[in-house]
């Protein structure tokens, strides 16, 4: 049930990417007027039906932000599993860098990859991400292997002659997986918020189709338009809260 | 003797990581703007740069060095502060523009961080305390988890329009004479996330500790319930309170890129975004590695505390 906000968001916003496909076209007469029975959500700079634009935004994002998770989640989980199997040194490592990743500013080290690319692209903004999105999973699986490590069907495979690449496939990475899945949901709702926020200051997609860009535009025209702004902060937020809520589903079934 | 030693050793592996850390950034800075396809001076001039220009600009910025020659005199300039001159400002020094950005910006920050931390211990010990009814204080809490849950970047404009373009109670975003006013409705909205942080934190230390004996103690000597939630309760809280104020500095920072852009407030986020757009090399070097040290510093700040206020930690 609780993964239903984030479905019916992605259904919603589907058909009407593939009904209203060309987000970024102008229609000058229409700039900044409101609310009408032809452009339901109105219009913005240069007359873009915000409903286009927000419908195509909202697929991208809600893709980069599950791929994002995902990849964070493949990579991380394992990771951190091996790390805590294998103890000392390498264990201590990866925590600490997860503490620092995960305290670091997401958004800084976009910046500065993002500096480099001339046209930065969805594609650019989810390998900016990827780099920090391993690590909140990674942390979670550390830490329940060290549970796991020193209980008795772990030692009665290692006593049977499984190596250490068995004993992370068959007996440590079955148990670990729930409890790192836990985190998609807020992984997710954070790609969700970073996507727009780096959108917001300029370094988004330049065709401008991003939650961020609409979020611009209203706040450059608070005054004229307004309801371009509610449309950018209210599509932010119930993407944000749906994914959010989906991981809390994920969380009820694991945990 | 060996305690202060201890302390020594600690401190000193403490800055030798955040000094890793920042290597790390600035390197990765480096590197990005140089091996990343694409010639950074053309990214610089445009693709209808003519030869001579292009040279020209290589030559500024030395990228007519080998990669190691240009590493060196990169790491070196970070160690003296010189990264050369301002691409788009000729004759003004690179870092000259970062250090002048970053006093906003660490003004925000604070002011925000100090906020975000009262306003939190206070929103927890009212979920905790005996001074609201049951029913109040189960309202806060969900309060604090819905606030939690907010982006800043979706309710900050929000309440920007509802309070400077309705009722003209705070400056507009752009305006100049801004000053104190515009410095606290800005730093009242970035420290909104990280009060809901605390606040959540700080109530579920604080319930752990409701039914301790010294708090029993101390109530049967007579103290009044302020002084037993506030002498006795929080000092004890506090040290996951610092913990949860650190991992969000980051976070804090990301916010304070978004509110100067949408207050257009000078600082550090505007420097790196300006640099950004116009493709000043030496500045957004500067920048997001001033950026970071800031981060770092005030980490480690974080860390020195909960050392002084958990001795637990000090170990």
């Amino acid at each position: 049930m609780r993964a239903l906000p984030l479905a019916l968001i992605a259904a919603v916003a589907s058909i009407g990417a593939l009904m209203l496909r060309a987000p970024e076209r102008l229609d000058p007469v229409r700039s900044w007027c409101g609310p009408s029975a032809s452009r339901p959500l109105g219009c913005g700079e240069g007359g873009v039906n915000l409903l286009a634009v927000v419908a195509n935004a909202e697929v991208r994002g809600v893709v980069l932000a599950i791929s994002v998770a995902l990849i964070g989640f493949a990579i991380g989980t394992p990771l951190g599993a091996a790390s805590a199997l294998a103890r000392g040194r390498l264990e201590r490592f990866v925590l600490r860098a997860c503490d620092l990743l995960q305290a670091f500013p997401t958004f800084l080290l976009a910046l500065a990859v993002l500096s480099a690319v001339r046209a930065p692209t969805r594609f650019h903004m989810g390998a900016v991400f990827v780099l920090t999105a391993w690590a909140p999973f990674a942390r979670l699986s550390l830490v329940q292997t060290r549970v796991l490590r020193d209980q008795a069907f772990v030692d009665a495979a290692r006593a049977l002659g499984a190596g250490r690449a068995m004993v992370l496939a068959r007996h440590v990475l079955p148990n670990v997986l729930g409890v790192a899945a836990v985190q998609l949901g807020a992984e997710g709702a954070a790609v969700v918020v970073s996507e727009a926020a780096l959108g917001f200051v300029g370094l988004g997609p330049r065709d401008g189709v991003s939650l961020g860009s609409v979020l611009d535009q209203g706040v450059a025209a608070m005054l004229r338009a307004p309801h371009v702004l509610f449309v950018g902060a209210a599509c932010v937020f119930v993407t944000s809260a749906a994914m959010l809520l989906a991981g809390r589903a994920i969380e009820a079934k694991g945990g | 003797m060996n305690a202060i030693a201890r302390a020594l050793a600690a401190t000193f592996a403490r800055i030798a990581e955040a000094l890793v850390v920042v290597w790390l950034l600035a390197s990765l800075v480096f590197f990005a703007l140089r091996l990343l396809p694409g010639d950074p001076a053309a990214l610089v001039l445009g693709d209808d740069a003519s030869p001579v220009e292009l040279a020209r600009v290589r030559a500024t910025l030395h990228l007519d060095l080998p990669l190691g020659a240009q590493y060196a005199r990169f790491l070196r300039g970070l160690v003296t502060l010189d990264l050369g001159e301002s691409l788009r400002r000729p004759g003004v020094s690179a870092m000259a523009r970062v250090l002048e950005s970053l006093g906003p910006t660490s003004a925000l920050a604070s002011v925000a961080v100090g906020l975000g931390a009262v306003m939190g211990i206070a929103a927890a010990l009212l979920a905790v305390g005996p001074w609201l009814r049951p029913r109040a204080r189960v309202w806060i809490e969900r309060a604090l988890v819905a606030t939690s849950a907010m982006p800043l970047l979706a309710f900050a404009p929000v309440i920007t329009y509802a309070l400077a373009a309705r009722a003209r109670l705070v400056p507009l975003p752009g305006d100049p004479d801004a000053g104190i006013a515009g410095l606290l409705f800005a730093s009242t909205l970035l420290s909104i996330p990280l009060a809901a942080h605390v606040g959540r934190v700080g109530r579920a230390a604080l319930v752990d500790l409701g039914r301790a004996p010294f708090l029993v103690v101390a109530r049967a000597k007579g103290a009044s319930n302020l002084r037993v939630w506030l002498r006795h309760a929080l000092p004890v809280a506090s040290g996951p309170i610092v913990t949860v104020v650190a991992t969000q500095l980051g976070a804090l920072l990301g916010g304070a890129v978004v509110l100067e852009r949408l207050f257009e407030r000078a600082g550090l986020g505007t420097l790196i975004l300006e640099a950004y757009a116009s493709r000043d090399l030496p500045v957004l070097e500067g920048a997001v590695v001033a950026a970071g040290a800031l981060f770092v510093a005030s980490q480690a700040i974080a860390a020195a505390l909960q050392a002084a206020i958990d001795p637990r930690v000090r170990a």
